[in-house]
């Protein structure tokens, strides 16, 4: 299992380069994401600090990746596509990419580079993460894996695909991107003009949430916002590696979180116990959280945002009541377009409340009150009015074969 | 000669909205069933619906295309297939996919035509060309792709491009927004949204200013009736209308003002028509935020956000949908707000100008004269010449008695 990383600078990259000199970690079970502000989503990072950064691991021969995770328009991706293109991307042990015109570009021009496709928005079945493992084929390094997708998810995955995958251990979640400038409006004219080359940074917090504490970003890119609980599977990482999973990834860029940088790699490489650094967890500024690790059940409340009761369900559907005067009549409009209505059916009706009645139809009229033999599709038709039935209440045609 | 025109694209609900959507003009229709989209609060439509539907549309020349466009899980997939089936049985003209497991899926068990969501986030002319490998034929581009782009992406790729021309907006990128799923344990990509965007936040800047409140990712609402030309020109090929959520009025309003106005562009090659400033009112008569043109013609800045509290004020309310037209007899209304007799009201035909005329009686079914109708109930109202079924009735909200 590979330990997955990011370096803004040359001085966390020389940081990297020490651990690996001082074998607490292997060079080859490393992975240092690198990039640049334009093409990555929270980099502060310019060109030349990037170039600066490749020039210096002439020296550490680490594996980088390049960073290009932002979402673009034509006009933007024609700009950065022409930015990628100029960089030395021999240099890079693969690229990370979300975009699909990204990806399709790099497929087509530079088909030697391995891809590392992030795949965190969606993406929760095996068909697809299997098509797009077949789509790039010999071309994917990695597939990087959403934060939704459970340990049970995970782990069939890994079973089944034969491409690495990747996910996060310890970071902020990240719950919104927009590619709209949503901070800078509420800040003071003056420092305005910093924006595009620095990150903008607030916390957010709404008295219609329970929550409190958004971290938010705006920079170029537009403006994203976290969790308010971080992601934190270091009690997890013997577990992924038993699952096979291929690497991890240990987001540091926050908080000031590159400090635990040592104490993460001592625990991946087994040298010290999870309880041996708590302390990440205890004084991390914000609470952790698993997120969906043990289970994702956020499909389950589906069933409770409608009345099933008043939804038509079968062949046998006439239609539905929609007015009720006590002790007069039901007006039922018949919506069916296939069941014609004639004196002598027998009915069920279904209330919204779920209460089931029947009635053995003799007469009926239209809406002057002219008496019917039958009625159909689209017809406004009166039943005698029956205790208990209100509008939407639905009507159904008893099956007398079924009977 | 006529004109080209893009094909107009509303959203249908449910089966009643379908109607009304296709008789106030929509070309076409997108709806979802009970499972699989991204609308799980909305009625949606059962599978004897969605025949009823397909038919009703097909028969008057509109289309109807199918949403699939949640990101589905595993165990959601094991039941599409079945779905797949009675969609290919019932003809319906394409499915609206934003899950690349889901259009594999589709590719195995079914001949259906795929459209790619905007879910999906399709920005750019290489991302078109990698959907297009993947077997898409249309492409609903992101909402923050300008026209110009979109015709670059149509031209570069052969595709059909589809494109929001009216409606709410979300602010995220689509598809890159999970708010819901961390918050309220919904799972917004697959139908789950809590809409926490329209919330009001307190924003602290950490100590540099003071904290400010404001409704900050609050997008305004998308109109893009005066950019109708920009898409014609383009070559775009359908226009599409948020609202699935909405109402029976929003769909009839929004269907009948942009088929007009795209009627009488076939007519006479431009929008040079009286009827513009009409067009216009009349989609300030239902139910929205404030407007904004969105990236439609640049990329959407800060006048695009929607920084107040959302809000039921209306000019206008709906007084009702007719139910059935006895000639020379009575109108039966479904009632949505109350109304008295006396009340001017104004009949909404499937094409032309409002119809005004003043309730001198209502009766309940049973020919009881009522002082003031009760929403909920269905009422008689005296026949009005030229009123049809699903016609909405409407009232100014001065004359509303709620």
């Amino acid at each position: 299992m590979k330990f997955v990383t990011y370096a803004e600078n040359t001085t966390q990259l020389k940081e990297l380069a020490i651990l690996v000199e001082t074998k607490k970690i292997d060079a080859n079970v490393l992975e240092v994401i690198v990039g640049t502000a334009a093409i990555s989503r929270y980099s502060e990072n310019t060109v030349a600090g990037l170039e600066e950064m490749i020039a210096l691991n002439q020296k550490f021969k680490l594996p980088l990746v390049l960073e290009w995770d932002v979402l673009q328009q034509e006009s933007l991706f024609q700009k950065n596509a022409e930015l990628v293109s100029r960089l030395p991307l021999h240099e890079f042990k693969a690229i990370r990419i979300q975009d699909p015109g990204a990806l399709n570009l790099v497929k087509e021009k530079f088909p030697w580079l391995k891809v590392q496709l992030i795949l965190e928005n969606g993406n929760h079945n095996y068909t697809g993460l299997s098509r797009w493992s077949d789509f790039l084929g010999e071309q994917l390094d990695r597939l990087v894996l959403s934060n939704e997708l459970s340990r049970e998810h995970l782990s069939n995955y890994a079973k089944e695909l034969k491409t690495e995958l990747e996910v996060l251990v310890f970071g902020r979640i990240l719950l919104f991107y927009s590619p709209r400038l949503l901070l800078s409006p509420l800040k003071k004219e003056a420092v305005q003009k910093d924006i595009l080359d620095k990150n903008v940074e607030a916390y957010g917090t709404s008295e219609e949430s329970p929550h409190a504490g958004f971290p938010l970003i705006e920079n170029r890119h537009g403006t994203f916002m976290f969790n308010v609980k971080d992601l934190y599977l270091l009690d997890h990482l013997d577990e992924l590696r038993s699952l096979n999973i291929g690497a991890v990834r240990f987001d540091l860029r926050f908080d000031d979180s590159f400090g635990h940088l040592e104490n993460c790699i001592d625990l991946f490489e087994g040298r010290i116990k999870h309880e041996d650094v708590l302390e990440i967890k205890t004084e991390h500024p914000r609470p952790m959280i698993k997120g969906f690790y043990n289970i994702n059940k956020t499909d389950v409340l589906f069933t409770k945002l409608k009345n099933k009761r008043i939804q038509r369900q079968d062949n046998n559907y006439v239609g539905e009541i929609v007015d009720v005067e006590r002790d007069q009549q039901m007006a039922l409009l018949i919506k069916s377009k296939h069941l014609t209505l004639k004196s002598g059916d027998e009915l069920q009706l279904i209330t919204p409340e779920g209460k089931t009645k029947t009635l053995g139809l003799k007469i009926f009229s239209d809406t002057s009150g002219a008496g019917l033999s039958h009625a159909t599709t689209n017809e406004v038709v009166l039943l005698p009015f029956m205790s208990g039935v209100v509008a939407k209440t639905q009507v159904y045609l008893v099956n007398k074969d079924m009977q | 000669m006529k004109n080209w025109t893009p094909e107009l694209l509303s959203p249908a609900g449910s089966l009643e909205k379908l109607k009304v959507a296709v008789l106030y003009g929509a070309d076409a229709v997108y709806l979802g069933g009970q499972k699989f989209g991204l609308r799980q609060a909305s009625d949606n439509f059962t599978a004897q619906e969605l025949r009823e539907g397909v038919e009703f549309a097909h028969e008057r020349g509109s289309h109807v295309y199918v949403v699939l466009n949640s990101f589905l899980h595993d165990k959601d997939l094991e039941e599409l297939p079945e779905f797949l089936t009675l969609l290919s049985e019932l003809k319906v003209d394409a499915v609206i996919v934003s899950d690349l497991g889901v259009i594999t899926e589709i590719q195995k068990h079914s001949n259906l035509v795929i459209h790619l969501s905007t879910q999906a986030s399709c920005l750019n002319v290489e991302s078109a060309k990698l959907w297009k490998k993947m077997g898409v034929t249309r492409i609903v581009l992101g909402r923050e792709v300008t026209i110009k782009e979109a015709k670059k992406i149509k031209e570069e790729t052969g595709l059909e491009i589809e494109m929001f021309v009216h409606g709410s907006m979300c602010m995220a990128f689509s598809g890159n927004c999970v708010i819901s799923n961390y918050t309220q344990g919904r799972d917004s990509n697959r139908g789950g949204c809590a809409h926490s965007c329209r919330f009001e936040y307190s924003i602290d800047m950490q100590n540099e200013e003071e904290a400010k409140k404001a409704y900050f990712m609050s997008s305004k609402d998308l109109e893009g009736i005066r950019m109708l030309t920009e898409f014609i020109e383009a070559g775009i090929d359908s226009l599409k209308v948020e609202g699935r959520n909405k109402s029976h009025y929003y769909a009839a309003t929004v269907s009948k003002v942009y088929s007009e106005a795209l009627a009488h562009y076939k007519e006479h090659g431009n929008f040079l028509s009286d009827d513009l400033i009409r067009w216009e009112e009349e989609l300030r008569k239902i139910s929205h935020r404030d407007y904004t043109t969105g990236s439609l013609d640049e990329y959407a800045d800060e006048s695009s956000i929607y920084n107040q509290r959302e809000s039921d004020d209306n000019e206008y309310v709906v007084t009702g949908v007719i139910l059935e037209v006895k000639e020379n007899e009575h109108i039966l209304l479904e009632v949505r707000s109350a109304f008295v007799p006396g009340d001017a009201l104004e009949i909404m035909p499937f094409s032309g100008k409002t119809l005004s005329h003043v309730a001198s009686s209502i009766k309940t079914i049973s020919n009881i004269a009522v002082p003031k109708s009760k929403p909920g109930s269905v009422v008689k109202v005296p026949y009005i010449a030229g009123a049809e079924r699903f016609n909405i009735i409407r009232r100014k909200l001065a004359e509303a008695h709620v």
